[in-house]
Protein backbone atom coordinates (compact mmCIF):
# COMPACT_ATOMS: atom_id res chain seq x y z
CA UNK A 1 0.00 0.00 0.00
CA UNK A 2 0.99 3.77 -0.70
CA UNK A 3 2.07 6.41 1.89
CA UNK A 4 -0.59 8.37 0.74
CA UNK A 5 -3.39 5.38 1.78
CA UNK A 6 -1.92 5.12 5.36
CA UNK A 7 -2.44 9.15 5.52
CA UNK A 8 -5.79 8.93 4.50
CA UNK A 9 -6.50 6.38 6.55
CA UNK A 10 -5.30 8.01 9.92
CA UNK A 11 -6.85 11.17 8.68
CA UNK A 12 -10.04 9.46 8.23
CA UNK A 13 -10.03 7.31 11.55
CA UNK A 14 -8.99 10.66 13.24
CA UNK A 15 -12.00 12.66 11.73
CA UNK A 16 -14.07 9.71 12.30
CA UNK A 17 -12.84 9.52 16.16
CA UNK A 18 -13.34 13.39 16.29
CA UNK A 19 -17.61 13.07 15.36
CA UNK A 20 -18.31 10.05 17.24
CA UNK A 21 -17.06 11.28 20.59
CA UNK A 22 -18.54 14.95 19.74
CA UNK A 23 -21.59 13.23 19.41
CA UNK A 24 -21.01 11.17 22.79
CA UNK A 25 -20.47 14.67 24.72
CA UNK A 26 -23.06 16.69 22.73
CA UNK A 27 -26.06 13.54 23.85
CA UNK A 28 -24.45 13.28 27.37
CA UNK A 29 -24.67 17.51 27.63
CA UNK A 30 -28.08 16.96 26.66
CA UNK A 31 -28.84 14.13 28.90
CA UNK A 32 -27.44 16.10 32.02
CA UNK A 33 -29.04 19.78 30.58
CA UNK A 34 -32.48 20.60 30.05
CA UNK A 35 -34.40 19.42 26.91
CA UNK A 36 -34.74 21.89 24.11
CA UNK A 37 -38.49 21.91 24.49
CA UNK A 38 -38.30 21.69 28.37
CA UNK A 39 -37.08 25.16 27.98
CA UNK A 40 -39.35 26.44 26.33
CA UNK A 41 -42.28 24.95 28.18
CA UNK A 42 -40.34 26.83 31.10
CA UNK A 43 -40.06 30.03 29.51
CA UNK A 44 -43.72 30.24 29.21
CA UNK A 45 -44.64 29.14 32.35
CA UNK A 46 -41.85 32.01 33.63
CA UNK A 47 -43.63 34.38 31.28
CA UNK A 48 -47.18 33.23 32.58
CA UNK A 49 -45.72 33.77 35.66
CA UNK A 50 -44.64 37.03 35.77
CA UNK A 51 -48.09 38.19 33.55
CA UNK A 52 -49.81 36.59 37.23
CA UNK A 53 -47.19 38.64 39.11
CA UNK A 54 -47.91 42.01 37.60
CA UNK A 55 -51.32 41.12 38.05
CA UNK A 56 -51.33 40.45 41.25
CA UNK A 57 -49.22 43.25 41.77
CA UNK A 58 -51.54 45.77 40.89
CA UNK A 59 -54.34 43.73 42.48
CA UNK A 60 -52.82 44.56 45.78
CA UNK A 61 -52.15 48.05 45.04
CA UNK A 62 -55.98 48.39 44.74
CA UNK A 63 -56.68 46.48 48.12
CA UNK A 64 -54.04 48.72 49.95
CA UNK A 65 -55.49 51.90 48.36
CA UNK A 66 -59.03 50.52 49.28
CA UNK A 67 -58.33 49.06 52.42
CA UNK A 68 -56.35 53.25 53.14
CA UNK A 69 -59.43 54.49 52.17
CA UNK A 70 -61.46 52.26 54.61
CA UNK A 71 -59.01 53.26 57.55
CA UNK A 72 -59.83 57.03 56.58
CA UNK A 73 -63.43 56.55 56.68
CA UNK A 74 -63.36 54.84 59.67
CA UNK A 75 -61.17 57.61 61.24
CA UNK A 76 -63.55 60.03 59.97
CA UNK A 77 -66.44 58.41 61.36
CA UNK A 78 -64.63 58.34 64.98
CA UNK A 79 -64.28 61.62 64.76
CA UNK A 80 -67.89 62.28 63.82
CA UNK A 81 -68.64 60.30 66.68
CA UNK A 82 -66.91 61.84 69.10
CA UNK A 83 -67.92 65.58 67.80
CA UNK A 84 -71.14 64.32 68.13
CA UNK A 85 -70.69 62.84 71.54
CA UNK A 86 -69.02 65.74 72.94
CA UNK A 87 -72.19 68.02 71.45
CA UNK A 88 -74.29 65.91 73.43
CA UNK A 89 -72.79 66.02 76.47
CA UNK A 90 -72.41 70.26 75.98
CA UNK A 91 -75.89 69.62 75.61
CA UNK A 92 -76.85 67.88 78.28
CA UNK A 93 -74.69 69.97 80.43
CA UNK A 94 -72.11 66.99 81.38
CA UNK A 95 -69.29 69.74 81.05
CA UNK A 96 -68.11 73.04 82.26
CA UNK A 97 -68.73 75.61 79.88
CA UNK A 98 -67.23 79.30 79.64
CA UNK A 99 -67.86 82.32 78.22
CA UNK A 100 -69.20 85.73 78.50
CA UNK A 101 -72.61 86.21 80.82
CA UNK A 102 -73.97 87.88 83.89
CA UNK A 103 -74.03 87.21 87.55
CA UNK A 104 -77.41 87.69 89.45
CA UNK A 105 -76.87 87.52 93.04
CA UNK A 106 -80.54 87.58 94.97
CA UNK A 107 -80.31 87.98 98.86
CA UNK A 108 -82.96 88.19 101.44
CA UNK A 109 -84.11 91.52 102.60
CA UNK A 110 -81.91 92.60 105.19
CA UNK A 111 -83.49 91.68 108.71
CA UNK A 112 -84.02 95.24 110.48
CA UNK A 113 -82.95 94.37 113.86
CA UNK A 114 -85.66 94.59 116.31
CA UNK A 115 -87.74 93.27 113.45
CA UNK A 116 -90.95 95.05 112.51
CA UNK A 117 -91.98 95.93 108.45
CA UNK A 118 -93.76 93.45 106.37
CA UNK A 119 -90.76 93.94 103.47
CA UNK A 120 -88.60 92.10 106.15
CA UNK A 121 -90.55 89.16 106.61
CA UNK A 122 -90.57 88.42 103.00
CA UNK A 123 -88.11 85.48 101.82
CA UNK A 124 -86.46 84.38 98.59
CA UNK A 125 -88.65 81.25 97.60
CA UNK A 126 -88.58 78.76 94.43
CA UNK A 127 -90.67 80.54 92.37
CA UNK A 128 -88.67 83.81 92.64
CA UNK A 129 -85.89 81.70 91.51
CA UNK A 130 -87.52 79.77 88.95
CA UNK A 131 -88.75 83.15 87.50
CA UNK A 132 -85.34 84.55 87.23
CA UNK A 133 -84.21 81.22 85.19
CA UNK A 134 -87.03 81.09 83.16
CA UNK A 135 -86.83 85.08 82.14
CA UNK A 136 -82.89 84.22 81.47
CA UNK A 137 -83.75 81.02 79.49
CA UNK A 138 -86.21 83.43 77.98
CA UNK A 139 -83.52 85.63 77.23
CA UNK A 140 -81.17 83.27 75.80
CA UNK A 141 -79.04 81.58 78.43
CA UNK A 142 -77.08 78.75 76.98
CA UNK A 143 -76.04 77.53 80.53
CA UNK A 144 -77.22 78.36 84.04
CA UNK A 145 -76.28 77.39 87.29
CA UNK A 146 -77.25 78.25 91.12
CA UNK A 147 -74.82 78.48 93.50
CA UNK A 148 -72.45 75.80 91.63
CA UNK A 149 -75.34 73.56 90.66
CA UNK A 150 -75.91 73.30 86.97
CA UNK A 151 -79.20 73.98 85.47
CA UNK A 152 -80.27 71.05 83.34
CA UNK A 153 -83.15 69.53 82.20
CA UNK A 154 -84.29 67.76 84.57
CA UNK A 155 -83.31 69.50 87.45
CA UNK A 156 -85.41 71.17 90.49
CA UNK A 157 -85.94 73.59 92.10
CA UNK A 158 -88.22 73.12 94.61
CA UNK A 159 -89.08 74.27 98.35
CA UNK A 160 -87.93 72.09 100.87
CA UNK A 161 -88.60 74.42 103.69
CA UNK A 162 -86.77 76.43 104.85
CA UNK A 163 -84.43 75.83 102.47
CA UNK A 164 -84.09 75.26 98.50
CA UNK A 165 -82.77 71.99 96.74
CA UNK A 166 -81.51 72.52 93.12
CA UNK A 167 -80.38 69.13 92.21
CA UNK A 168 -81.09 67.76 95.77
CA UNK A 169 -78.65 70.04 97.29
CA UNK A 170 -79.59 72.65 99.44
CA UNK A 171 -78.97 76.02 98.54
CA UNK A 172 -78.53 79.04 100.85
CA UNK A 173 -78.64 82.66 100.42
CA UNK A 174 -77.39 84.70 99.13
CA UNK A 175 -78.51 82.88 95.53
CA UNK A 176 -76.07 83.25 92.76
CA UNK A 177 -77.11 82.90 89.54
CA UNK A 178 -74.46 82.58 86.54
CA UNK A 179 -76.02 82.71 83.24
CA UNK A 180 -74.01 82.43 79.75
CA UNK A 181 -75.54 84.26 76.85
CA UNK A 182 -75.45 88.01 75.46
CA UNK A 183 -74.59 89.90 78.57
CA UNK A 184 -76.60 92.76 77.34
CA UNK A 185 -79.65 90.58 76.43
CA UNK A 186 -79.72 88.96 79.98
CA UNK A 187 -79.59 91.82 81.70
CA UNK A 188 -81.76 94.03 80.02
CA UNK A 189 -84.44 90.82 80.15
CA UNK A 190 -84.19 90.81 83.74
CA UNK A 191 -84.70 94.64 83.97
CA UNK A 192 -87.41 95.50 81.88
CA UNK A 193 -89.41 98.47 83.07
CA UNK A 194 -91.85 96.33 85.03
CA UNK A 195 -90.09 93.54 85.04
CA UNK A 196 -88.86 90.76 87.27
CA UNK A 197 -85.88 92.87 88.87
CA UNK A 198 -88.43 95.89 89.71
CA UNK A 199 -90.93 93.21 91.36
CA UNK A 200 -88.20 91.80 93.33
CA UNK A 201 -86.87 95.07 94.90
CA UNK A 202 -90.34 96.11 95.75
CA UNK A 203 -90.54 92.61 97.80
CA UNK A 204 -87.17 93.75 99.42
CA UNK A 205 -85.32 91.45 97.18
CA UNK A 206 -81.51 92.75 97.35
CA UNK A 207 -80.37 92.09 93.53
CA UNK A 208 -77.61 92.80 92.16
CA UNK A 209 -76.54 92.18 88.33
CA UNK A 210 -72.83 91.87 87.41
CA UNK A 211 -72.15 91.29 83.42
CA UNK A 212 -68.82 89.70 82.95
CA UNK A 213 -66.72 88.95 79.78
CA UNK A 214 -65.89 85.90 80.76
CA UNK A 215 -67.35 82.66 83.89
CA UNK A 216 -67.22 79.60 84.19
CA UNK A 217 -70.41 77.59 84.89
CA UNK A 218 -69.53 73.62 85.77
CA UNK A 219 -70.89 71.05 84.54
CA UNK A 220 -73.50 68.70 86.65
CA UNK A 221 -71.76 66.46 88.59
CA UNK A 222 -74.57 63.61 89.35
CA UNK A 223 -74.78 60.78 87.31
CA UNK A 224 -78.09 60.41 85.38
CA UNK A 225 -79.78 56.84 85.70
CA UNK A 226 -82.42 56.30 83.33
CA UNK A 227 -84.56 53.30 84.99
CA UNK A 228 -88.17 53.83 83.69
CA UNK A 229 -87.18 55.91 80.56
CA UNK A 230 -86.26 53.60 78.16
CA UNK A 231 -85.80 55.49 74.22
CA UNK A 232 -88.36 54.42 71.86
CA UNK A 233 -86.92 52.44 69.25
CA UNK A 234 -88.48 53.11 65.46
CA UNK A 235 -89.43 51.06 62.87
CA UNK B 1 -2.18 -4.21 6.12
CA UNK B 2 -1.77 -4.54 9.79
CA UNK B 3 0.42 -1.37 9.82
CA UNK B 4 -3.02 0.03 8.07
CA UNK B 5 -5.21 -1.30 11.14
CA UNK B 6 -2.69 -0.35 13.36
CA UNK B 7 -2.47 2.90 11.80
CA UNK B 8 -5.91 3.58 11.67
CA UNK B 9 -6.32 2.78 15.75
CA UNK B 10 -3.61 5.04 16.43
CA UNK B 11 -5.79 7.86 14.31
CA UNK B 12 -9.19 7.07 15.81
CA UNK B 13 -7.43 6.81 19.40
CA UNK B 14 -5.76 10.45 18.76
CA UNK B 15 -9.43 11.38 17.40
CA UNK B 16 -11.18 10.39 20.66
CA UNK B 17 -8.48 12.30 22.94
CA UNK B 18 -8.84 15.15 20.82
CA UNK B 19 -12.35 14.96 20.72
CA UNK B 20 -12.22 14.78 24.25
CA UNK B 21 -10.02 17.63 25.27
CA UNK B 22 -11.58 20.30 22.61
CA UNK B 23 -13.29 22.59 25.15
CA UNK B 24 -16.17 23.26 22.95
CA UNK B 25 -19.44 21.45 22.85
CA UNK B 26 -21.91 21.82 20.12
CA UNK B 27 -25.19 23.36 20.41
CA UNK B 28 -28.22 20.60 20.94
CA UNK B 29 -29.58 21.89 17.53
CA UNK B 30 -26.66 20.33 15.66
CA UNK B 31 -26.63 17.23 17.69
CA UNK B 32 -28.82 15.47 14.82
CA UNK B 33 -26.60 16.37 12.01
CA UNK B 34 -23.50 15.14 13.61
CA UNK B 35 -25.21 12.16 14.91
CA UNK B 36 -25.98 11.22 10.95
CA UNK B 37 -22.68 12.94 9.74
CA UNK B 38 -21.45 10.18 12.26
CA UNK B 39 -23.11 7.42 11.25
CA UNK B 40 -22.51 7.92 7.34
CA UNK B 41 -18.75 8.29 8.28
CA UNK B 42 -18.97 4.82 10.00
CA UNK B 43 -20.77 3.34 6.60
CA UNK B 44 -17.58 4.68 4.54
CA UNK B 45 -15.05 3.29 7.60
CA UNK B 46 -16.84 0.29 7.19
CA UNK B 47 -16.97 0.06 3.03
CA UNK B 48 -13.43 0.74 2.74
CA UNK B 49 -12.65 -1.98 5.15
CA UNK B 50 -14.72 -4.50 2.74
CA UNK B 51 -13.31 -2.97 -0.23
CA UNK B 52 -9.89 -3.42 1.33
CA UNK B 53 -11.19 -7.25 2.01
CA UNK B 54 -11.88 -7.41 -1.98
CA UNK B 55 -9.02 -5.83 -2.70
CA UNK B 56 -10.64 -3.12 -4.36
CA UNK B 57 -9.38 -0.46 -2.24
CA UNK B 58 -9.11 2.81 -3.98
CA UNK B 59 -7.72 5.62 -1.79
CA UNK B 60 -9.24 8.83 -3.60
CA UNK B 61 -13.08 6.72 -3.68
CA UNK B 62 -12.38 5.85 0.28
CA UNK B 63 -12.06 9.60 0.72
CA UNK B 64 -14.54 11.06 -1.54
CA UNK B 65 -16.75 9.08 -0.27
CA UNK B 66 -16.31 9.13 3.21
CA UNK B 67 -16.45 13.28 3.31
CA UNK B 68 -19.35 13.73 0.73
CA UNK B 69 -21.08 10.44 2.80
CA UNK B 70 -21.03 12.49 5.90
CA UNK B 71 -21.69 16.02 4.06
CA UNK B 72 -24.65 14.47 2.28
CA UNK B 73 -26.25 12.94 5.52
CA UNK B 74 -25.79 16.55 7.28
CA UNK B 75 -27.49 18.17 4.46
CA UNK B 76 -30.42 15.89 4.39
CA UNK B 77 -30.58 16.13 7.60
CA UNK B 78 -30.94 19.99 7.32
CA UNK B 79 -33.31 20.32 4.29
CA UNK B 80 -35.42 17.46 6.00
CA UNK B 81 -35.69 20.13 8.99
CA UNK B 82 -36.37 22.91 6.55
CA UNK B 83 -39.11 20.75 5.25
CA UNK B 84 -40.58 19.63 8.32
CA UNK B 85 -39.69 16.05 6.96
CA UNK B 86 -37.52 13.53 9.06
CA UNK B 87 -35.29 13.08 5.93
CA UNK B 88 -32.55 12.08 8.22
CA UNK B 89 -34.43 8.91 8.82
CA UNK B 90 -33.70 8.19 5.21
CA UNK B 91 -29.99 8.10 6.04
CA UNK B 92 -29.80 6.53 8.94
CA UNK B 93 -31.97 3.57 7.46
CA UNK B 94 -29.72 4.02 4.35
CA UNK B 95 -26.80 4.20 6.11
CA UNK B 96 -28.04 1.91 9.04
CA UNK B 97 -28.66 -1.24 5.95
CA UNK B 98 -25.14 -0.68 4.57
CA UNK B 99 -23.44 -1.19 7.46
CA UNK B 100 -25.34 -4.11 8.04
CA UNK B 101 -24.23 -5.35 4.82
CA UNK B 102 -20.63 -4.42 4.64
CA UNK B 103 -19.99 -5.85 7.92
CA UNK B 104 -21.64 -9.18 6.93
CA UNK B 105 -19.79 -9.48 4.29
CA UNK B 106 -16.43 -8.55 6.05
CA UNK B 107 -17.39 -11.18 8.48
CA UNK B 108 -17.50 -13.97 5.61
CA UNK B 109 -14.44 -13.04 4.21
CA UNK B 110 -13.09 -13.18 7.74
CA UNK B 111 -13.84 -16.87 7.90
CA UNK B 112 -13.13 -17.63 4.75
CA UNK B 113 -9.75 -16.46 5.60
CA UNK B 114 -9.86 -18.99 8.66
CA UNK B 115 -10.69 -21.69 6.69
Amino acid sequence: MKLSTYLSLGLVALVLGVLIVFQFRVTRHIEQGIPAGRAQELALELRQLEKDKSKLEAEANDLSLKLEQVTRGQTEAEKALKDELAKARLLAGLVSVTGPGIEVTLDNPPQQPGGGGAASLYVIRDEDLLRVINELRGAGAEALSINGQRIVAHSEIRWAAPFINVNLTRVVPPYHILAIGKPDNLKSALEIPGGLVEYLLDLGVQVKIQPYDRLTIPGYSRTTEFRYAKPVVKG
Amino acid sequence: MWLGIWLAVAGLVLGVLLGLNIPLVLPQVYAKYLSVAALAALDSVFGGIRAAMEDQFDNTVFISGFFSNALLAAGLAFIGERLGIDLYLAAVVAFGVRLFQNLAIIRRYLFKKIK
